[in-house]
């Protein structure tokens, strides 16, 4: 078999689920400047959004649409600019261009962060107060009617697993343990939207397994979750469609399946080819020689047979044949290595 | 209840919880037990004519409450000079500010709280020092509500700015800052008297700039006014040399359009606050 690799193909490493660049190929109607909260009205929608610090530019352009009711993983390494992102959809930071709504409205409006829950990357409650008094002060923020505090604040309490310490001093708390209120506070008055900034990174398996569990759970109940990691695993395990940025601007969006199950690849035991077979070996995604295998990558799981016909019609003798599935690691890779 | 009025709640809670209140309960009642005694003695004192302690009395008493004045204007900057930035930093205003709560009223909780504490000290400590000063000494102010109100006012209007300097600078540098500020308020005002008494133009001017610049020393002497018996400002406007260039000592109490130059300056000042936290990248 001949080591020659083929370059046939692009590397498209890219191009399974395309972003345009341009504000005006962005998928999505919304209503702009709608400061209403139609129920039709996208949970998320940005164009362009961009953020500059002085000289560094923090965001180059994120554009994205999440869903009533989607569990949207926004994903990128350290540095992508998500927390900036988490930030200008928030309205803790201004952006310097683009556009952003939130549940129908301008991103920061006052009153509609009534329907947002927000657990915040690096942040800390009020040490002198208990695990409850903390809960309580929430509920008089969001303005909740006060027969309903009690119920929340216990609910609260108990989905994060903190009923039997809600008299404590949060001061008394390990970090873990403020991450766990912190998420009990974010989903206080039953919000529409839950952000959710890495919401595990201080927490234990256990922790990050009830964590995983309450996300589902407020699928369930139809509530939007938007959860900014670089957790892999995490993302897998709940979310409903994914965005990975990567250097300020969205390089991919898609649904788990989109971003890797489309396309997998195959390594097959092949002998008896004869020289030049691969002028005539076209049309299966790219292809190594690896000595006897030749390792296939981005071709449809439904191909694998056609390929083995074709080799077979090359005069070929195919001896095994190994699917191997693509990780969203192995795509998540690939998609930074991308120019 | 409103947002502005849960800050402030929360703000005088955290200084109730931080025993600040108890602190202050305990130095307070030492310090006025010192005067007591202090008082005591003077008003009972055969070396001294009875004339004499008359005119004692009040300068005495003026002393104290510049000492009372001095601890509200350094509490006051202590307390509002983490109220903000500290919160930003530790990442505790972040999960208030992403509420159904405007920025602006983070800003006015904050300041109600802290002005209510203030204020809470301010007439506490005027009124504890007043009743034991008179109780010892038969010695009573003209006006004590007018000069605890003159003292809460100095204390609000440091608070005040240093509110503001909190909203950008850190708490270090913000307390650093206030307590500068304070300090040459009254040193400038110090200067401003001897320009006065030494008919030096150039000083006259520093002292009176610089109570329009920041009017802590401007409202500290509406105080003093509101402590000194008639007698006591003839007695001493009679004796030139005795009160020429006397930082405790007010012939007149501040004008009205003084008045209302503080109140403007307090507005300004607070309304700049609040532009600059709206402003704030968090």
């Amino acid at each position: 078999m001949s080591p020659t690799s083929s370059a046939e193909q692009p590397a498209a490493v890219a191009g399974l689920v395309p972003v345009p660049p341009a504000r005006n190929s962005l998928p999505g109607p919304v209503a702009a400047g709608a400061g209403g909260s139609s129920p039709k009205s996208p949970a998320v929608h940005t164009i362009e959004l961009r953020k500059q610090y002085r000289r560094t530019v923090a965001l180059e352009g994120i554009s994205m649409t999440v869903g009533r009711g989607e569990v949207f993983g926004f994903l990128g390494p350290n540095g992508a600019g998500k927390t900036t992102a988490v930030k200008l959809l928030l309205g803790l930071v201004h952006p310097t261009g683009g556009e952003a709504m939130v549940l129908g409205a301008p991103a920061g409006d006052v009153e509609t962060r009534r329907r947002i829950g927000y657990l915040p990357e690096l942040f800390r409650f009020q040490a002198w107060l208990s695990a409850r008094e903390v809960l309580l002060l929430h509920c008089r923020l969001l303005g909740l009617p006060k027969p309903r505090w009690a119920p929340s604040v216990d609910g609260a309490l108990a989905t994060v697993g903190l009923s039997e310490r809600g008299r404590d001093k949060v001061g008394a708390f390990s970090k873990g343990m403020q991450q766990r209120l912190g998420l009990g506070v974010a989903l206080l008055g039953e919000p529409e939207l839950v952000v959710l900034d890495e919401p595990t990174s201080a927490l234990d398996p256990v922790g990050r397994h009830q964590v995983r569990e309450v996300i589902k759970g407020l699928r369930e109940r139809g509530t939007t979750v938007f959860l900014n990691t670089h957790l892999l695993e995490e993302v897998e395990h709940v979310c409903d469609r994914v965005a990975v940025i990567d250097r300020g601007r969205t390089i991919a969006t898609g649904t788990l399946a989109e971003l890797v199950g489309h396309q997998s690849s195959v390594r097959l035991q092949v002998t008896g080819l004869g020289e030049h077979w691969w002028h005539r070996f076209g049309g299966f995604g790219r292809w190594t020689p690896e000595g006897d295998w030749l390792l296939v990558e981005a071709i449809q799981p439904a191909q694998v047979p056609e390929l083995v016909s074709a080799i077979v019609g090359l005069g070929g003798q195919v001896a095994a044949v190994m699917p191997e599935h693509k990780s969203l690691e192995d795509r998540f890779l690939e998609l930074l290595a991308a120019p | 209840m409103t947002p502005v009025l849960v800050i402030a709640r929360l703000t005088v809670r955290e200084a109730v919880r931080r025993k600040l209140v108890a602190v202050f309960l305990l130095i307070t009642v030492a310090m006025v037990s010192l005067s007591g005694w202090g008082f005591y003695r003077l008003s009972h004192s055969r070396t001294i004519t009875s004339g004499e302690v008359r005119l004692a009395l009040p300068q005495a008493l003026i002393l104290f409450m510049f000492m009372f004045s001095f601890v509200v204007a350094l509490s006051a900057s202590a307390i509002a000079s983490p109220a903000v930035s500290a919160e930003v930093e530790s990442g505790v205003l972040q999960t208030i500010v992403t509420r159904p709560v405007r920025r602006s009223q983070v800003i006015l909780g904050k300041w109600l709280g802290l002005a209510f504490l203030v204020a809470g000290y301010s007439f506490a400590v005027s009124a504890l020092e007043m009743a034991v000063v008179d109780r010892v000494s038969g010695f009573l102010p003209p006006d004590p509500v007018a000069a605890a109100l003159y003292l809460f006012a100095e204390g609000a209007v440091l608070l005040t700015l240093v509110l503001l300097i909190s909203t950008r600078l850190s708490a270090l540098a913000t307390g650093v800052v206030g307590v500068a500020f304070f300090g040459s308020a009254w040193l400038a005002g110090v200067v401003g008297a001897l320009g006065s008494t030494f008919h030096i133009s150039a000083l006259r001017t520093v002292g009176s700039v610089a109570r329009y610049v920041l009017p802590t020393d401007g409202l500290w002497h509406g105080a003093i006014y509101y402590l000194e018996p008639s007698t006591f400002i003839a007695q001493r406007v009679a004796d030139v040399t005795g009160s020429g260039g006397n930082p405790f000592f007010a012939v007149t109490p501040p004008s009205w359009q003084y008045l209302v130059w503080a109140a403007l300056w307090f507005l300004a000042v607070l309304g700049a606050g609040l532009v600059s936290f709206e402003r704030r990248e968090l």
